[in-house]
This record gives C-alpha cells, structure tokens and sequence, in this order.
C-alpha cells in the first residue's frame, strides 16, 4: 500500500512538472557553428528580447562545428528532427534550396513597415531569392580582406598594403614582389602569405583561389554553368599562384603549416570574424582590400544566412525569431562580428565603430567591399563539384605540375556536374 | 476408457509440455531483450542497406526511386573511382596484414623471454592500442609535415630529403599503412606473447636434444605451433583492415589525389557528403559480402585444422 502512495505521489510530481514545462512555452532549437562566448552571448540576448513580446519562449543554441555543420543539420533532416532556425553557409545555399527543405519566410518580412525589407541590399539576397520566395536572410555579409603583419613589413622594408592600396599599386605582382620580400626577410619556417585560415589546398581551395581568378577577369565557373577554369586568364593567374608557391616559395606550401594569426605568416586573406583571433596579437598589424589584377578591382564576399526549415516543429515561430534577429536594432549589434546586409546599418557611423580593434578607416575597408562584393561561386551540386575537382587539384601542388593541363582536366571532370542540376 | 485413465493422460500431457516448453519459454524470454536489440539494431539496418541499395535515395531531399540493380551496374562498368578505391583498399590490406603480423610476432618472440626491463617494453608497444585513435591521427599528421615535421627534421640531421610524406600520392599510402600498424600492432602482439607461453617447453627443449639450433625450433616448432593464432589473427587483421576509416579521415582526408581513398571512406564520402545513400548502400553491401566471405574462409580454414 505505502509503494502504491509512493508511486502515486511520484506520478503526481511528474505530472505537475511536465505542465509546468508545457505552460513555461516553446522551445526553438538553433543551430551555429560558432561557439565562441561573445557569440553566444549575443544571441541569448536576442532570445530575451524575444520574450518581450513572445513570453515564455526558449531558446536552445545547437552548437555545430562548421566542418561537420552540413552533414549534421542533413542528418538531423533526415531523421525527422530538424532544428527550427539555424544558420547557412552561401556554398550550401543552391544545394538546400534545390532539396526543399527550406521554409518561405517572405511572407513575414515583406509586410512590415517598421521591419523595412528594402533596406537589405538586392545583391546580398540574389542567393536566397527565387522570384518572390524569400529562403534566408543573410545575417553575415563579410568580405574577404588582406590582413598584413606591419611588423614583418617593416622587417623587410616594405611598404605596407593600405599604403600601396591607396596609391593604386595594390597588384598581384605587387603581392608576390612583397610576400617574397617578407618571407626573405623572416626565418625558415615563416613564410609571406597564408590562404584562408590555412586550408588553401583542402576545404578552402575555392575561397583561396578566386581572388586571383576574379582579378584575372576570370572565374572557377559563370553563371550559365561554364567551367572557366582553363580560359588563359585563370591559367595566367594560377600560373603566378604556382610559381609563388614552388618558385619564390613564398606562399606556405601543400603540407605545412604557418599561422597568420600567430606571427607565422606575413599576409592572409579572410573575413573580419578572424579579427577575434588578434585580441592580444604579439605584433602590429593592418587591414587592406584584395589586390587588383588586370581586370581590375575585385571584391568578393562571403554569405551566412539565417534559415527556418520546412519542416520544423515551430516553423512560423522560428520565423517570428528569425525576423526578430535580423531587426535593423539587432543587425546593428551583431555588426562588429558580422558584417550587415542592411543598407541602414552599413552606412550608418555605428557601424564603422562596431569593433573595438578595428579602426573606422579599416571597417570602411570592410563597407567598400561589402558594396562592391559579390559571392564565391556556388552550385547546387557543389559538394559534388568541390570533391571531384579536389584530387585533380591535388597534382597542381607539385613543383613539376603543367598548370594549364591539370585545370583542363578539372574542367573536363566538373563540366558534366555544373550542366546539370 | 476409465477416468482415472483419462486424468492420468491429462497430468502427462501437461507434465510433457510444461516441462519442455516450460523450459523453452523461460529461455527465450531470458535471450528476448537481447535477441530483440540484435533484430532492431544489427538485422533491421543490414536488411534496410540491402533494400536502400536498390534505389537512388538523396538524404537531404528524403527523395528515393527504386532502380533495380543500376547502382551495382554504375559501380562496376562506370564509376572511376570505384575502381581505384578498390585497388587502393586491396594495396592498404596488402600492405597493412603482413607488416602488422610480422612485427607483432617479432616483438612477441623478442618480449617472450623474462628480461629485465620486459614488462616496459610490453607496456610501450601496447600503449597505442588504448591510445584514442583521433590522437594518433593528427600527431602523426603534424609529424609528417614536410619541411617542419620532425620526421624530416631528423632525416635531415642523418642528410636525407625526406619526401612530403602526406602530399605525395606513393608515399601517402605507405605513410597512413606504417603509422596504422604502430598503432594496433601491440595488440597482435599480445595475442601471440599469450599464444607462445602457451607452448610446452618440453618441445623446444626435445628439439634441441636431437641438435637443433634456435633458429631451427623456431622455424620447426614455434611457428607452426602459432598457426591457429596466425590464422585468428591475419583474418581479425585483413577485417579490420577493410573498415579503415577514421585514420584515413584525419590523415589524409583520402587524398592526394584520391590516393588514399579506401572503401568505408568512400562510403561515407557518398553517403555523407553527396547525400547518395542508395548507392553508399551498395558500396556497403559490396563491403558486407567482403567481409563475410573473409569470414567464412576463416571458418572453413579453422575447421580443416580441427
């Protein structure tokens, strides 16, 4: 009789909490691949502001690696157990509008006067937009920039890039005359310029080539699904890239490692987020925007966009989120990590202060780019493309190798894949 | 029929089932749970890969279309890298078995004897086995670096140019097979140490009374008296040689130029990173039927020695 009670009682007990639980709301799940704390920090903020007007509603951050991000988020899919909102990466976006399994969140946004959906810049949401369905809303506009390490410079005796940018002598040939000065200039083991955060021959190689390609006046492919891989312009600067690489060897090789952000490198070129990783850097460095080629100044940017899927369990609340995040207010304070895509906020003098070791001048940098920009290139079939063109990469880094061959061979392999959908 | 007849059939009839079945019932209800998780977890999602193999199926879009036998038609007559991953996995076992049993019997044969300092030794080469296989990985990765890896830093004092182990597409190869067997031979190693203190003394010393040398009781009677082990082991080793995955993944991401792409990677490449679970469905199925016939050729092999 007295376990009766008891299990009675503990069942009650059960029973009060779950209806507690149930009163206390909803929880949306979001997914990141950040976890850094000022992050993270931020975005709680935002889910209480949330609850200003939604009471009750939780958020849970759902933190994903980014090298594992897609094939989790997928699996999640898969499974029936999708997150309600989350973040997405432009490579990924043709791949996962294509599924459909992204929720329309125009609707929401287009109405509302005081939210202002013209203020987002046409180009930023090209990726997102298909007529007038609305996939995401592009959070993180960031450009890639030249970051130099004046110290290394001045080592070398070297003019520093903003300079020689201002001037307008901001060239490729410039870039290898000064990555080859400062890697002479340092010991063995420092070299003069790292690709984006070290990964130029593996994940990274689209990111770390298309500079030179877009300032050639070439590109990895066009719009109509045309491998330009093998036109003379991308040969003429894959060609500069190679002799870089194995001539002068100025350019961290295949299989090495020389951090930037550690003193091990005298130039890199990346996004603003990576300025975190300069807190209390040993050594002086600057901003500059991309080197120009004979097709001119270039710009490009890359894209994260907020998503709500489709078949989330509390999709229109995770939309409800999602504009609620991406408020003129909001966007303004998640500008120092993530550059804007609202007009407002990217014009705006608060913007070019946002971040305490970035000086208004460089974040004018950053602007410029974000205006002129335009994003790495993407295909739905992109995670076919990037695996099948990376081994035939893989013979490019080589002392020996025959540049215009091997960007023939990947244009030949990846040409089938960029034709169809 | 009298009634006492009949109640008497009546208590044997239950007698007979109850003990019979009584029995059997309790049985499986004491295998159920187990017999239940084996169903649902092992015997559900092997049938579901051998039905998934037969149809194009995209994870992400949840999209499937059955297409017969295509993807086992595509695999063998025109899929390129099917090819090469297999030649790739086939150079890896090749390479991997026989370094892997040789070394481990040398070791055994040399940790054998009661040294001092054995039990050191035993432990060192035994460490890698419990060591996590992701460590491994990535500190052999920084070692091979090609100008700042200490591997080349110490060739070099020896003035050798050392290659750029993980770059080139030969040396990659022989790169991931080398540090693989330093990480799991000690327990191979383990298995013939037991083996050989198993060995009655007797014999060795029998030989020797007839005149034979160290080298001849080792080739006449050690040897052949491992065989059984030999054989557990080289099948244990040739399985999970063909499941190689996470070494791969972390040391060279099944390149240079797809140098190291073995089966279980591009299984996951196919399943994981294009969505293609239909045809990373047969690839497993292609897998599956490798490592069952390797397994009933150990059988078979292990019954002929009884």
């Amino acid at each position: 009789m007295r376990r009766i009670k008891a299990f009675l009682l503990t069942l009650a007990l059960l029973l009060v909490t779950a209806g507690t639980a149930l009163a206390q709301g909803e929880t949306l799940r979001f997914s990141i691949w950040s976890g850094n704390q000022a992050h993270l920090d931020m975005l709680n903020g935002f889910a209480e502001s949330f609850r200003e007007t939604h009471p009750g509603v939780q958020v849970q951050l759902d933190v994903i690696p980014f090298a594992d991000y897609v094939q989790k988020v997928t699996l999640q899919l898969a499974g029936g157990n999708p997150p309600d909102i989350g973040w997405l990466a432009e490579a990924s976006a043709p791949t996962f509008i294509e599924a459909g399994v992204l929720a329309d969140v125009s609707g929401a946004l287009e109405g509302d006067s005081e939210y202002d959906f013209q203020d987002f810049s046409q180009s930023a949401l090209g990726l997102w937009q298909q007529g007038d369905v609305l996939y995401g809303i592009p959070f993180s506009n960031s450009p890639l920039i030249v970051y130099y390490n004046a110290d290394m410079f001045e080592a070398a005796g070297m003019e520093t890039p903003d300079v020689l940018a201002e001037r307008g002598e901001w060239t490729w040939e410039k870039f290898r005359e000064v990555a080859n000065a400062t890697a002479e200039a340092t010991p063995d083991g420092v070299y003069g310029y790292e690709q984006s955060d070290g990964e130029g021959y593996g994940s990274r190689v689209w990111i770390a080539i298309t500079p030179m390609l877009r300032a050639f006046g070439s590109d990895a492919w066009n719009d109509q699904g045309e491998c330009l891989l093998d036109s003379p312009e991308s040969v003429e600067a894959m060609t500069l890239y190679h002799d870089m690489i194995f001539e002068d060897e100025s350019i961290v090789p295949p299989g090495e490692r020389a951090d930037f952000f550690s003193g091990n490198s005298a130039i890199t070129i990346t996004q603003l987020s990576r300025t975190a990783q300069l807190q209390g850097a040993g050594f002086d460095w600057g901003i500059a925007p991309l080197p120009s080629g004979p097709a001119g100044q270039v710009a490009i940017v890359g894209q994260a966009a907020l998503v709500v899927f489709k078949n989330a369990p509390n999709r229109d609340l995770a939309i409800e989120f999602a504009k609620h995040i991406t408020s003129q207010e909001n966007v303004a304070t998640m500008a120092q990590f993530f550059p804007p895509a609202r007009r407002s906020v990217l014009e705006s003098d608060a913007f070019l202060q946002s971040n305490a070791i970035v000086s208004p001048e460089d974040m004018q940098i950053i602007a410029d780019g974000i205006i002129n920009g335009s994003v790495v290139p993407s295909h739905p079939n992109f995670p076919r493309i990037d695996a099948s063109a990376r081994p035939i990469f893989d013979q490019l880094w080589r002392p020996n190798a025959d540049v215009g061959s091997v960007l023939g061979q990947v244009c030949d392999t990846i040409s089938p894949l960029l034709a169809s959908d | 029929m009298s009634y006492a007849q009949k109640a008497e059939r009546r208590v044997e009839r239950r007698r007979g089932w109850s003990l019979a079945r009584r029995d059997a019932l309790f049985g499986y209800l004491f295998i159920s749970p187990q017999v239940l998780g084996f169903l649902v977890f092992v015997v559900g999602p092997i049938v579901a890969v051998f039905v998934f193999s037969l149809s194009e199926r995209n994870l992400l879009t949840g999209q499937s279309t059955f297409v017969g036998l295509e993807n086992y038609a595509w695999m063998f007559t025109a899929d390129p890298v099917f090819r090469k991953v297999l030649v790739n996995s086939l150079v890896f076992t090749a390479g991997l078995v026989p370094l892997n049993i040789v070394l481990a019997l040398v070791l055994a044969l040399l940790l054998s004897r009661r040294r001092p300092g054995v039990t050191l030794f035993r432990t060192l080469f035994f460490a890698p086995v419990v060591t996590s296989a992701v460590a491994w990985a990535i500190v052999w990765r920084f070692m091979l670096q090609n100008e700042s890896g200490t591997i080349n830093q110490l060739l070099q004092l020896a003035g050798i140019d050392g290659p750029n182990w993980l770059r080139e597409e030969n040396w990659a190869m022989a790169s991931v097979i080398v540090t693989r067997v330093l990480k799991n031979v000690g327990l191979n190693m383990i298995i013939y140490l037991a083996a050989i203190q198993g060995i009655p003394r007797e014999y060795g010393d029998a030989a020797r009374v007839d005149g034979a040398n160290g080298w001849h009781v080792l080739r006449h009677v050690t040897i052949p008296m491992l065989a059984p082990t030999t054989l557990l082991i080289t099948i244990i080793t040739i399985v999970g040689s063909m499941q190689v995955f996470d070494h791969i993944l972390l040391m060279t991401g099944g390149g240079p130029a797809n140098a190291t792409m073995v089966l279980v990677y591009y299984i996951y490449q196919q399943g994981f990173e294009f969505f293609a679970t239909g045809y990373a469905s047969s690839l497993s199925v292609i897998l599956f039927i490798v490592t069952l016939g390797l397994t009933l050729a150990h059988w078979l092999l292990r019954g002929r020695e009884r």
